[in-house]
Formats: C-alpha cells, structure tokens, sequence
C-alpha cells in the first residue's frame, strides 16, 4: 500500500515537474530576482504589507507601526517569496522539547491575515495521516522558512487537498530545494486533483474549483449550487474596491518601506551565493 | 372717593368695563399664589460646556483675508506656552491621585512573550493633551451636590486634546483656552485629582505620563448595537432550533414566577438597547510605550469604543494592581533623564528586532 502510494505519488510530482518546465519556457522574461521591483511584483511578493482593506479598522499610524515592527522581524528571519501551492519547509523552536527545533515540510494550502497577523498553513502527509500545521509570519519561534519548490497552483486556496486523494498532499520530507532559473517567471501547475467520493468537508462544488477534476454531483446538489451561485459579483466594482487597498494607497506604503526591503533582499542573496557553495568531500 | 366719582360717571359701560378688569385682577392674584423662586434645576452642565462649533456663514471673506486670519492664527499658536513647572512638588504616594488622559484606540495587534507567548494588545494613541484649567476643590462645583460631606475633596483639571482651526469654533468655546495660551482642542475632559497633583495651564502631557508594566483603567463609549435580543444582549442561549419549537427560538424564556412574586423583578435581563454607554475596561497591563508617537500597547483586546473612537485612560484603581515604583507625579516632565528610548519594552516582552526564541532549559 505504501509503495503503491509513493509510486503513485512520485508519478503524479513527475508530470507536474514536466508542466512547470513547460509554463516556465512559455513565461520566462520577467526579472523574478532583480532588486528593484515594480509595484505589482512588490505587492504579489509581500503581501502581507498590505493593511486590512476593512474601513472602520484601519488607521495610518497603527499601520506604520506594524510595518516597521514587521521589517525588525524580517532583519531576523529570511522570509522569502512564496505562494498558495508551494512547498515550504519551515524550522522552528519547539517549546515542548526545550533547546531542539522542528522542521516541518508541506504544501501551503491557505495564506491569510495580513500585519502581524499573516499565518499559513502547511498540509503533508505524514505515515498516512494528514497534518496541517499553522504558522504564523511574524512569530519570534520560527528560525527558518524554506520554499523547496516555487510554484503557484489554479485556486486561491487548496483546502479541497482535505477531501482528496492523499498523494495530492503527500511530499518528501527530505526534499531538496528546486532552483528555479534566475529571472523567470513563477510557475503555475495546471494540476487537476482527484476529489475523494463524499462525505467532504465542505460544499466543494459551489466553490468554483479550477483545480480540480470533474467529479460527479447529484441533481439536487447541482441545482441548489445554482441556487446559491453569484456569479455577478465579479462585476460588482464598488464593492471590489471597498476590498482592496487602492492603488495610489499601495504606492503610498511600499514607497516608503521600499529601500528597507531592497536591504533585505540584497542580504538575501549574498546569503544564497553562500549557500549555494558546497565543500566537495572524498568518497570512500 | 375715588369709587363715587366712577359711580358718578354716566355711562354703564364703563363701569361694567372697570368691574371685569377688577375681577381679571383678582383672578390672576389667585393663580401666582406660589411666589417662590423657580427650583434649581437638577442637572447642570458644567461651566465648559458651551456650544462649540459655529454656524460658518457665506460673509463676504476674501481670500487675502482668510489667509491673514490664518496668518494671525498662526503667529499666537506657532510657540507653545511657557509653563513654569509646579514648585512645591511633592513625591508620590499610592494615595495620590494623578491626572487621566485623553486618547484614541487605534487598533489592536499581537504581541509575543520572551517565552514564545502570544498575547494580543490594544493599541492607544495620547493625543496632544495640553491642561486647560485646575479647579481647586472649593472652586469646582459639583452640579450634582452629594448628600454627604466628603473628607478628602478632590479638584479638578480640565484638559483639553486635538488642536484644531479656532475659526471653525465659537466664540465663548475659544475663550475657554484664553488664560492657558494653548491652541483650542476639539476634545474637552475633567480629571479629578489630589490637590497636590495639579498641573499648571498649559502643561503638556505625553504617553510617557504612564510606565510600562503598570495597569491602567481605560473609559470609552461601546459600540451602539441599537434595539437587541437577549441572545446578544446577554448571551442567553435561546430555545432549540427544532423538535417541535415554534416562534421562540431566541426568546428568553420565563421572566418570573407566580404567587407572592408574580411580577416582573426590577433587573431582569430582557431585551433592550445594547451598547451606547460609558464603560471601563479595568486593570490593563501597559506592555510597551512608544514616546515619539505616543502610543501605548495595554493587554487584551477588550477596550470599549470602536477604532479611531475617543478613550480616557486612568491610573488603575484596582487595589491589587496598584503600582509599586514611584510614579511620575504630577506628570512627565522629562527633566533630567537623557532623550528617552522611542519604544519602552516591559521586561518579559519580546522585541522585533531580537534574534529568534531558542526555548532553552532553565
């Protein structure tokens, strides 16, 4: 059973390899490592910088307090790039056996909150349970976040892998990094799951999935599907506005954290070029 | 004499004329039987209290003009006030009472412990609060007078937060700043305060008035939740969603029983309007302090008021959170000590801007 669902797994990261290689050639002219960054590629990368769009919430001196407490954490810790579908590897301080760390690998299947407060979570398959972990960002226990492979995925969220098969979620925990080629463009894995029959966790099919094969739904959870479906919504402008950060608003906020960030990413990579050196050693 | 001579008179009229006024007399004699003195009334706004903003009519203001009024405002506000700090300063003591002040929630945040503890913060911002008058404890009349004689009277500071445009405002508002030489302030609250904790108009008072690790009692005005059930109201649990419940799934149940009792007992919780009033959150710990933009981070996320609303925070008067360390009495000056830190930690708190927790043994 195990050597089944490796095999399968194995086979399954194999075509998805062959896929990001083929996305990447297509896409591969933007500067993913420069220094300098425009807006949009600032705002995809942290986003977490953005405030709260919430109106009755928000206000500019909280926000610049917490931008500058964030950048005091990121001169501790290398947070780096990473997207809904990549695989992480994140280190931290373990409370319960004192003085040693804990090393967790999974796929990021959901990133929320932003500030302070931004966390993620991490799901793997571990001796054929299913583990999430939650991390928070900006918590002083993590000592190190990894991206083993940066790559994005079809949905915004991948908390259908709960309710599918679990090699979907299943990844090696002694997983090297995969380096991307300096200045391409992420990857998206155009990867369709397998949904387990149900019971699910949740109404998978009024939720729109685009990474998810064609499962089989009765009549009846169809047409209260339709029912409940808004598909106006994406026209609604005013009130995507009221959920974003404006423009003009994020120009605002990244200008002015703009060259702490070009410090830290200039660390980031002296830091890789030292890390990417390794002493050769006798065999034997 | 006087009655023969009207009697004299020819016509009847007249007479009948002079008759009715005579009774209408007599009749209003009747209705002013009580002579007293109007009663005083029993709610009376304090002396600050008057209208503040005025009504801004279209007069013919040129823009030449408009700009010397701000140039004039300009020219009396630009240098803050001289104040001569209190001489005979006494050292605190944990009967004094200090001076509250005048701030705005702005949000909360998570904090972490030094032992990889998350705790979560309220954050509040001191406005620029500057003392407008002190009302010594003979001067300051109550309009609520207490039955009882009190022993250790109380005066009263005025402060002021806020500086805004005194052309928008009313005249006997901005007279009210006159004496202290301070900016009119939008926002207007009375402290009460020991004697000995007065503070001379136009004394400034920064977030560095309180200390990190000490507690604080913060006042605000909770969120307005308009006309609620008791379900939201009071948490009650309401009635099952089924088997057989009609019509009375949030309701509250029996209000009462029967026989000697059957009424309605005053205090029973029932439905009503819900938020809408001064309340205070109680013993909150100050965690850290930033002094340049004074802004305080106090424990939980409990503080009443929506964000961006107004609060006043107090010394705690919780017996068992009283501070041990000698406060700043009467307020910071900032005398003596070098430029302070820009953010004040307490001790156990982690900073940003430390190396990552390692939980090590003890």
């Amino acid at each position: 059973m195990l050597v089944s669902t490796i095999r399968h797994f194995k086979a399954v990261n194999y075509h998805a390899r062959i896929l990001r290689t083929f996305s990447s050639q297509i896409k591969g002219q933007s500067s993913r490592s420069d220094t300098s960054k425009s807006l949009s590629e600032l705002r995809n990368v942290y986003v977490e910088f953005l405030p709260d769009p919430t109106v009755e919430f928000r206000n500019p001196i909280r926000e610049k307090l917490e931008r500058l407490d964030m950048l005091a954490r990121r001169g501790q810790i290398d947070i780096p790039e990473f997207y809904v579908g990549s695989i992480l590897a994140v280190t931290a301080s373990d409370p319960h056996s004192l003085g040693k760390t804990n090393r967790f690998v999974g796929i990021c299947i959901k990133r929320e909150g932003c500030g302070l407060r931004a966390k993620f979570i991490l799901r793997n398959v571990i001796d054929h349970q299913g583990v999430e972990v939650l991390y928070e960002m900006y918590d002083p226990a993590l000592q190190k976040v990894e991206v083993l492979r940066l790559e994005k995925r079809l949905d915004d969220k991948l908390l259908y892998l709960r309710d599918a098969l679990p090699e979907y979620s299943t990844f090696d925990p002694d997983m090297e990094i995969e380096v991307l080629p300096e200045g391409s463009r992420v990857p998206v894995n155009p990867l369709k799951v397998i949904l387990k029959p149900k019971p699910w966790l949740e109404r998978w099919e009024r939720q729109n999935l685009r990474g998810v094969q064609e499962f089989e739904i009765s009549e009846r959870d169809k047409r209260r599907a339709d029912k409940v479906a808004t598909p106006w919504l994406k026209y609604d402008l005013m009130k995507n506005y009221m959920n974003t950060i404006p423009e003009e608003e994020q120009n605002e906020i990244f200008s002015e954290i703009h060259e702490q960030l070009q410090q830290l990413e200039l660390t980031r990579k002296k830091l890789k070029r030292k890390r990417s050196f390794v002493k050769p050693f006798k065999l034997g | 004499m006087a009655l023969s001579q009207i009697i004299k008179q020819p016509t009847m009229k007249l007479l009948e004329e002079k008759f009715l006024a005579l009774s209408i007399q007599s009749c209003s004699a009747i209705q002013s039987r009580n002579k007293q003195v109007a009663p005083q009334p029993r709610l009376r706004n304090p002396t600050w209290l008057t209208k503040k903003n005025r009504v801004i009519h279209d007069d013919f203001l040129t823009a030449d003009n408009a700009q010397f009024v701000q140039e004039v405002i300009k020219d009396r506000y630009d240098v803050p006030p001289k104040v001569e700090l209190p001489k005979n300063t006494v050292e605190w003591t944990p009967k004094l009472k200090r001076t509250g002040v005048i701030a705005r929630k702005i949000g909360e945040l998570p904090l972490w412990l030094k032992t990889g503890k998350k705790i979560s913060t309220t954050l509040l911002q001191v406005l620029d609060n500057h003392v407008i008058k002190y009302f010594t404890p003979e001067e300051y009349d109550p309009p609520r007078k207490r039955p009882t004689r009190i022993k250790n009277k109380a005066g009263c500071l005025l402060l002021g937060a806020e500086a805004t445009d005194p052309t928008y405002l009313t005249k006997e508002y901005c007279m009210l700043f006159k004496n202290s030489g301070v900016i009119p302030k939008k926002h207007l609250a009375r402290f009460f305060i020991s004697p000995d904790a007065a503070l001379p108009p136009g004394t400034p008072i920064t977030a560095q008035h309180f200390s990190v690790g000490n507690y604080v009692d913060v006042r605000g005005l909770t969120k307005y939740r308009g006309f609620q059930g008791v379900m939201k109201r009071h948490g009650f649990k309401g009635m099952p969603a089924s088997h057989g419940v009609t019509k009375t799934h949030r309701r509250g149940g029996n209000i009462g029983g029967g026989g000697e009792k059957g009424r309605v007992w005053p205090g029973t919780k029932m439905p009503g309007h819900m938020g809408n009033r001064y309340r205070f959150a109680k013993g909150l710990k100050i965690w850290r302090i930033n002094t340049k933009l004074n802004v305080l981070w106090v424990s939980g996320i409990a503080v009443p008021g929506a964000t961006n609303s107004l609060v006043y925070i107090y010394d705690t008067n919780l017996p068992r959170r009283k501070p041990s360390n000698p406060l700043a009495f009467p307020t910071y000056f900032g005398l003596g000590d070098a430029v302070a830190e820009e953010d004040i930690y307490e001790e156990s708190l982690h900073r940003f801007s430390d190396p990552t927790i390692v939980f090590q043994k003890e």
